[in-house]
């Protein structure tokens, strides 16, 4: 209010200056500055662990003014954010890493919640609650039924309620931290649409991702962090691929999917024939419906698809996580898959997608959680060998670049990514013979993705055979030797890397799910 | 300062501080407290609540919770005691259908929990009135005594001027403690209490976890109510009324989460000696008795909200 005129015509919408923020004794961000012009959206990118969470959570007023050196400011003015209610009252959006959506409530409460009438009293008018939860959905074109239960929804659909909920505040900065990991090709597309309208209407973004395809799209300005620093600013202008990743990582990174250099043997080491999953709540429909393929030793195979396709449904089932028929040979022996136990003793293992969820023991540090699924190996007569486990753990660590001060840090403290990628090392420890990866690189940074594509053809190297989910098409392409789509619980197209495109995957997911109209 | 910090990490801190303050406070007040006599009898009056809150501590920990674990305590005596005074079995005989009837207890409470979803609030509570009921059914009543000499002269014994009932317990606190943290079945419950679709992901059967915790704890109740018997010299009908609350509340000020997956034998027996201390420590200050009940509500409540704090305070 001093200057009138320069909060009309602020230089900036959002500056944090001089951020620094540290964690018992360790350093998380220091002396970050980052500007945010006015109708940008304005891109954070670095590696897994860079600070990227933990400022936009200094934005947020989730770790409040008092527990971070440095200073806010909205529109040239200086804030102090002393709770997520402060940073809401100053028209600030934030969509988190975490999915954080209550399941018992329906979207539509989710989407308001806390908000449940406009004009506050005390009994909520559910007309009139889900009237405006379908306005706001509408304007943003998902297609969802608010009276929906959330417990119902699958991750992506999730996500796409927590960014409604956030912006059904109508936010003037939105925090976007990692919204699009988990949302499909046509749902990021969406959202961009949305994103990109508001920006006419003087919304500004801050978008955080680790697929560059995004930044390239979307992005108006970046800042780079690197350990807890500010690397590198661009102008969309000065845009650059190398320079971004090498700002990034502080190198090059040569042959981002690496080739694969081993052969698949010809021997098969699974095959499911006519599995089918009924739907969970409604009778006569099936969420998986026939789907059959074998899988060789050492052979990548890709199960692509749009959302609600079956995809996740048809590993958790051949893992044992959900009631299913149809027939399961390991090894050329039929074998039944009741639960995840049996999965797990004829050598399947399962990444799931969601790692919050049922992904990680948040009770536990690193070294637990690494060594949950083969406690055999690291025990003698049933008694732990801490020193063995130890080594262990340590072994990942390293092999997966996972940042951390030592394997005993408790899971509940690393960044996002890596999180990510201790499940990954949880699910290879116990060295499984066919292993399902639902989304396995998601959140996690370019350079470990790298790591991570090498890791997995090392693997198949050595004759496991992998199936991937990815929502990320050009890393199903560049990784798979073979692709099933899968459409409304169906397979609708398969075919080899040979003759793998991107047109032939569009077409074949979306145009499987109305083929009753071609046919 | 450092020091401290480093302490305040630790998560017995949380309950190690308040016991050492507590002590000295009650030390200052009255040079006796200390005495060998004395704490000799804060070890011992611990003893059988202590014993059932081993058990409870695994259960805790799986996710579950037992409220019937005084009744069940008291059943088991009276079963072993009727079982070897009316029905003249051997004492051996007596005692191992006693430990029996402990198991069994625990066993059905884990299938009602586990198989049929029955929350554990209600299931045990149930249990509770069920067991308490079928004591009085067996004795009518009454007082079943004497029991056998040699169970007899094992509960009047004083080795190292305390009790076997006291060497009983601290064996299975030193087993209970080990077998938590550093064998298997120790890490799968942990996991179980922390997150079941993980731990089942990882191929664990959860359902016999928690399962066998339930087991496990029915049978500490059945040794405790046992070896109270032993000392009591007779089978009370009204042994372990209200134990419930204090194993509860010891093994929750001791840190073990409501909610599953946090927790270790080691703070659940500072818990127990923090609320002995307390308890005759008021006694030797001379204030009234029933102050003792109202301090164990206002430790327990804030010994949760100090370590609530503590990890607060680690996290950011
Ligand atoms: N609650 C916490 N306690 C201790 N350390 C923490 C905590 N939260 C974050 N850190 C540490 O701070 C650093 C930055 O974490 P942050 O979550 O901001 O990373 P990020 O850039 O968002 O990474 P990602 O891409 O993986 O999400 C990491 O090294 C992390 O381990
Ligand atoms: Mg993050």
């Amino acid at each position: 209010m001093l200057n009138p005129d320069h909060s009309l015509n602020p230089a900036f919408a959002l500056e944090m200056r001089g951020i620094s923020k540290s964690f018992a004794g360790v350093r998380a961000l220091s002396d970050v500055t980052v500007r945010v012009q006015q109708n940008h959206i304005h891109a954070l990118i670095g590696e897994n662990g860079a600070g990227k969470s933990t400022l936009m959570k200094i934005l947020d007023g989730v770790y409040p003014a008092g527990t971070f050196e440095g200073q806010i400011f909205l529109r040239d003015r200086p804030v102090r954010l002393g709770s997520p209610f402060d940073a809401r009252q100053q028209g600030i959006g934030y969509v988190p890493q975490e999915i954080g959506v209550i399941e018992g409530l329906t979207i539509a409460e989710n989407i308001f919640v806390g908000r449940w009438n406009e004009e506050g009293g005390v009994i909520v008018d559910f007309q009139r609650l889900f009237t405006r939860a379908a306005e706001l959905l509408d304007t943003m074109k998902i297609q969802l039924d608010p009276r929906v239960q959330v417990v119902t929804l699958n991750a992506s659909q999730r996500q796409l309620v927590m960014i409604a909920r956030a912006l059904a505040a109508r936010p003037s900065v939105l925090i976007l931290d990692e919204a699009t990991a988990c949302l499909t090709l046509d749902e990021t597309r969406n959202l961009f649409r949305v994103v990109r309208r508001l920006r006419g209407q003087a919304l500004t973004t801050i978008f955080i991702t680790h697929k560059m395809s995004e930044l390239f799209e979307i992005a108006d300005s970046a800042t780079i962090l690197r350990d807890g620093t500010v690397a590198a600013e661009f102008e969309r202008a000065q845009f650059d691929e190398h320079e971004i990743v090498a700002a990034m990582v502080g190198r090059t990174i040569e042959n981002y999917y690496p080739v694969r250099e081993s052969a698949v043997s010809d021997r098969e080491v699974f095959r499911v024939e006519e599995l089918t999953v009924p739907h969970p709540h409604l009778a006569h429909r099936n969420v998986v419906d026939g789907v059959s393929f074998s899988l060789r030793r050492g052979e990548i195979l890709g199960i692509g698809g749009l959302v609600g396709s079956g995809r996740s449904e048809t590993v958790n089932a051949l893992y044992g996580r959900l009631p299913h028929r149809g027939r399961i040979f390991v090894e050329g022996r039929e074998t039944l898959v009741r639960n995840p136990r049996e999965a797990k003793a004829h050598g399947l293992g399962l990444l799931t997608e969601d790692r919050k969820l049922d992904g990680l023991l948040f009770n536990f540090a690193i070294r637990e959680n690494v060594t949950l699924h083969d406690l055999p190996q690291v025990s003698r007569l049933r008694v732990l060998d801490r020193a063995h486990e130890t080594a262990c753990a340590a072994h990942y660590l390293q092999q997966l670049s996972i940042r951390a001060p030592s394997v005993q840090t408790p899971v509940a403290n690393l960044s996002g990514g890596n999180q990510q990628k201790v499940v990954l090392a949880k699910v290879l420890f116990p060295k499984p013979r066919v292993l399902f990866l639902d989304e396995p690189t998601k959140g996690v940074d370019v350079g470990a993705k790298n790591e991570i594509y090498k890791l997995m053809m090392g693997l198949a190297g050595q004759g496991i055979a992998l199936v991937v989910i990815s929502s990320e098409l050009p890393e199903l392409l560049a990784l798979a030797d073979r692709i099933v789509v899968l459409a409304r619980g169906r397979i609708v197209d398969e075919f080899n890397k040979q003759e793998a495109s991107e047109q032939r995957f569009m077409l074949a997911a979306t145009g499987g799910a109305n083929s009753h109209l071609s046919n | 300062m450092k020091f401290l910090r480093k302490l305040w990490a630790i998560p017995e801190a949380g309950i190690f501080v308040p016991l050492l303050v507590f002590t000295l406070v009650f030390f200052c007040l009255n040079q006796s407290f200390l005495e060998p006599n004395s704490v000799a009898a804060m070890l011992r009056a611990m003893t059988f609540v202590g014993i059932i809150a081993v058990g409870q501590t695994w259960l805790m920990i799986a996710g579950g919770i037992d409220l019937s674990v005084g009744s069940v305590a008291g059943l088991c005596a009276i079963v072993s005691s009727w079982l070897m005074k009316t029905q003249g079995l051997p004492v051996e005989a007596g005692l191992l259908a006693g430990l029996a009837v402990g198991f069994m207890a625990g066993l059905v409470n884990g299938l009602i929990v586990v198989r049929f979803g029955i929350p554990a609030f209600i299931a045990t509570l149930g249990m509770l009135y069920v067991a308490r009921g079928l004591n009085y059914l067996l004795c009518q009543g009454y007082p079943i005594y004497p029991i056998p000499d040699p169970l007899k002269d094992l509960g009047r014994a004083e080795p190292l001027g305390l009790s076997w009932a006291f060497v009983a317990f601290v064996l299975l606190a030193g087993i209970g403690d080990f077998a938590l943290r550093r064998t298997v079945y120790g890490r799968m419950v942990y996991a179980t209490g922390g997150n079941v679709e993980v731990a089942r992901i990882a191929g664990i059967n959860t359902a016999w976890v928690q399962i066998g915790c339930y087991m496990l704890t029915g049978a500490m109740a059945a040794v405790a109510g046992m070896l109270l018997m032993s000392q009591l010299n007779v089978g009370q009908p009204e042994i372990g009324v209200g134990w419930e609350l204090d194993v509860i509340a010891s093994v929750v000020i001791g840190g073990v989460s409501l909610f599953g997956g946090v927790g270790t034998v080691v703070g659940t027996f500072l818990g127990l000696l923090i609320m002995q201390v307390v308890r005759s420590g008021l006694v030797v200050t001379g204030v009234n008795t029933h102050w003792q009940t109202v301090a164990v509500g206002v430790i327990m409540v804030t010994a949760v909200g100090v370590d609530l704090l503590r990890r607060r305070t680690k996290i950011s």
